[in-house]
């Protein structure tokens, strides 16, 4: 026999197509808010998530990835040459400033690495190649920053703390929404924009009990004249060391061995650090509230329509469920088709709402470079949501029909 | 004595029932057959703001099983209220009814239920069918409730439609049938699982002259072939003439003969 719940559903189409369109509403604003969640997170470790670096070696004042100390360039070296180390390379990342063609200013998280590194990936190429930044004074920025930082094409020139800067190629998937936009270069083209050859003075004099102190900023002049970024000094400073473990070796035992060895630093496994910069992030902006309350919000605006669609759906055929109570059916039977009804409503709205944030999540990373992350785990749980608010909803609907009196159906 | 004729109404003499109490309102006869319904001393009162409106008083009555009893009376005379506590549906102020011999006041209301859905039929005069099902669903979903397989209850239901002539109606929608075809449906439904007694609400209320005494009709030929207890409550005087019994309820009491 035919589902009454289902039939019930069907019989009046504009009606159901308007529950629908409010649990697709409720959906989606659940998944999109998840979704958004879930992007701003990845994001913000995307660097770490998307790299093959065993351990990664910092200031022990390291906050996350974009917040740390600088640590000497010489650690590498001395990190690579310890027991269950495969390999050691440097990583820079600090913010600088940048300069469009069009003279616009904007801040930039400038990332340095070995063009050669086989630890280290900065996302999708989809221009250019990696191998153009060993190059001097080349950048490859992600597209999701070519408005900010006012570009359109490869090979357009800006500067860098008043350095020239060439684009030789864009990347994508990279950026993190809570950081200054990328932008990827070598680690001498890094250090050499980050110290940019400006020196500083400080001349401090006492007078009496007062201490007058002037500073006197003066440009290197082999840095007017542009040469070749020099190769990094043992004193130069860097932000992380990435290390790849031999095969074998228990990373967390080599991390303790690190941290031993360097004082004043502290070794994070991959996973770590992702969990650290992305639980910075969430907790420090409160993003993570402000879109659970989003979400919240969907949950209850999905609640109160579909609450009125199926009480609406049970007053409408009060007298039906009358007449079944009436010829001895239990209760649980007539609960059984509400909530059936609900779990109907649940299911045909859920999964259209589900493609739409797909093919949103799809536009805004194509269009916008914002990543609406809907991962499998995320479906399952929207779907566990929508499924406990259709019930939950079906909950107003049984207890009207609990209070049904049989003897309606004695009335004409 | 078994019922011989649809055309005339017969009276059954019950000496085989428990002797009356001195306080019957209807002079209890003397009759060869079990009551499938006997209700005793019933009152029913109903309370509102602080008043309180009698609607049945000290009710005796006995319907012996297998014939077809017409309750019958004018608007507000308490009918509907008399069978929705003759069905268990609702409960008396005080005083007993026994259905096929048990005491369905002493029941809880999942013994109740339980009861009304082993031993009851049900026929409205609304039909009350789920109009988002075909006629055979309607059938169906009765049988369903009453703990039939899926597969069986297909098939009882478009039996029992073919007996009640709609087997090529089965696909329908109540919406595409005439009142007439809606009520053959409902004594559809009302059969299912064969219940001893079928308890009808003004079933030709609905109806045009016609159609009332074909469903009537069908209903009283139904019940007689397979032996069962109809209880029916009309106003319609038109279908007097199929009952075996008639019994007469004004203002809360029950008697022989119309008193107006």
């Amino acid at each position: 026999m035919a589902s009454v719940a289902r039939k019930n559903l069907f019989e009046d189409i504009p009606r159901f197509l308007v529950a629908q369109a409010g649990i697709m509403f409720a959906v989606s604003l659940v998944t999109i808010q998840t979704g958004i969640l879930n992007g701003f997170s990845r994001s913000t470790s995307a660097l770490i998530d998307d790299s093959e670096v065993d351990i990664w070696v910092s200031a022990e004042e390291m906050v996350n990835l974009q917040l740390t100390l600088p640590i000497p360039a010489a650690t590498v070296s001395e990190i690579h040459a310890m027991d269950g180390v495969e390999q050691a390379e440097a990583f820079i990342s600090r913010t600088t400033t940048w300069r469009s063609p069009t003279g616009d200013i904007a801040p930039v998280q400038m990332i340095g690495f070995d063009p050669a590194s086989r630890m280290f990936r900065m996302g999708q190429l989809t221009e250019g190649a990696i191998a153009n930044l060993q190059e001097p004074y080349t950048v490859i920025p992600d597209r999701a920053n070519l408005g900010a930082l006012g570009l359109d094409e490869v090979g357009q020139s800006a500067s860098i703390n008043s350095l020239p800067v060439t684009i030789t190629g864009f990347t994508r998937g990279t950026q993190s929404i809570a950081s200054s936009a990328y932008v990827f270069a070598s680690l001498r083209t890094a250090n050499a924009y980050l110290n940019s050859g400006l020196t500083t003075t400080s001349n401090c004099q006492l007078e009496g009990d007062r201490l007058t102190c002037s500073n006197m900023f003066e440009r290197d002049a082999s840095d007017i004249a542009l040469d070749p970024p020099r190769a990094l000094r043992g004193s130069d400073g860097i932000t992380f060391v990435m290390v790849k473990a031999q095969p074998g070796q228990d990373l967390n035992v080599l991390s303790r061995r690190i941290e031993a060895e360097f004082d004043g630093m502290v070794a994070h496994t991959q996973t770590e650090l992702s969990t650290l910069t992305r639980n910075y992030w969430v907790g420090s902006t409160g993003i993570g509230f402000v879109l659970g309350l989003g979400a919240g919000v969907g949950v209850v605006v999905g609640v109160v329509i579909v609450s009125q669609i199926l009480y609406a759906s049970v007053v409408d055929h009060m007298k039906e469920f009358g007449t079944l109570k009436a010829m001895g059916a239990s209760d649980w039977m007539i609960y059984r088709i509400i909530i059936e009804q609900a779990l109907w409503m649940a299911i045909l709205g859920y999964i259209p709402s589900i493609a739409l944030c797909g093919g949103l999540g799809w536009w805004t990373f194509a269009t916008q470079g914002i990543t609406i992350l809907i991962t499998p785990g995320t479906a399952v749980v929207v779907l566990g949501i929508t499924v406990g608010m259709c019930v939950v909803s079906a909950l107003f609907a049984i207890q009207k029909v609990t209070h049904v009196d049989p003897a309606i159906v004695f009335k004409a | 004595m078994v019922v011989s004729s649809l055309q005339s109404p017969v009276t059954y003499p019950i000496h085989s029932l428990p002797a009356p109490a001195a306080s019957s309102s209807y002079p209890v006869e003397h009759q060869p057959r079990r009551a499938a319904i006997a209700a005793d001393h019933l009152n029913m009162v109903f309370r509102s703001g602080g008043g309180s409106y009698p609607a049945l008083s000290d009710v005796q009555l006995r319907v012996p099983s297998g014939i077809v009893q017409l309750l019958m009376g004018p608007s507000g005379s308490g009918k509907t209220t008399l069978l929705s506590i003759l069905a268990g549906i609702l409960t008396p102020t005080d005083g007993a009814v026994h259905l096929l011999g048990e005491d369905i006041t002493q029941m809880s209301r999942r013994e109740l239920a339980r009861f009304r859905l082993e031993n009851i039929g049900f026929i409205f005069q609304g039909f009350n069918l789920f109009p988002a099902l075909t006629a055979a669903e309607n059938v169906e979903l009765a049988l369903k409730t009453k703990g039939v397989s899926r597969r069986f209850a297909r098939k009882e239901a478009l039996d029992l439609l073919e007996q009640v002539g709609l087997a090529d109606k089965a696909k329908q929608l109540p919406k595409n049938l005439s009142g007439g075809q809606k009520q053959r449906v409902a004594i559809a439904r009302a059969l299912a699982s064969d219940p001893p007694l079928i308890m009808a609400d003004e079933p030709t209320a609905a109806l045009d002259s016609h159609s009332g005494h074909a469903v009537i009709d069908l209903l009283c030929r139904l019940a007689k072939e397979r032996d069962r207890t109809v209880l029916m409550v009309t106003h319609d005087p038109r279908i007097i003439d199929v009952a075996d019994r008639v019994l007469y309820l004004e203002d809360g009491k029950l008697t022989q003969t119309p008193q107006s």
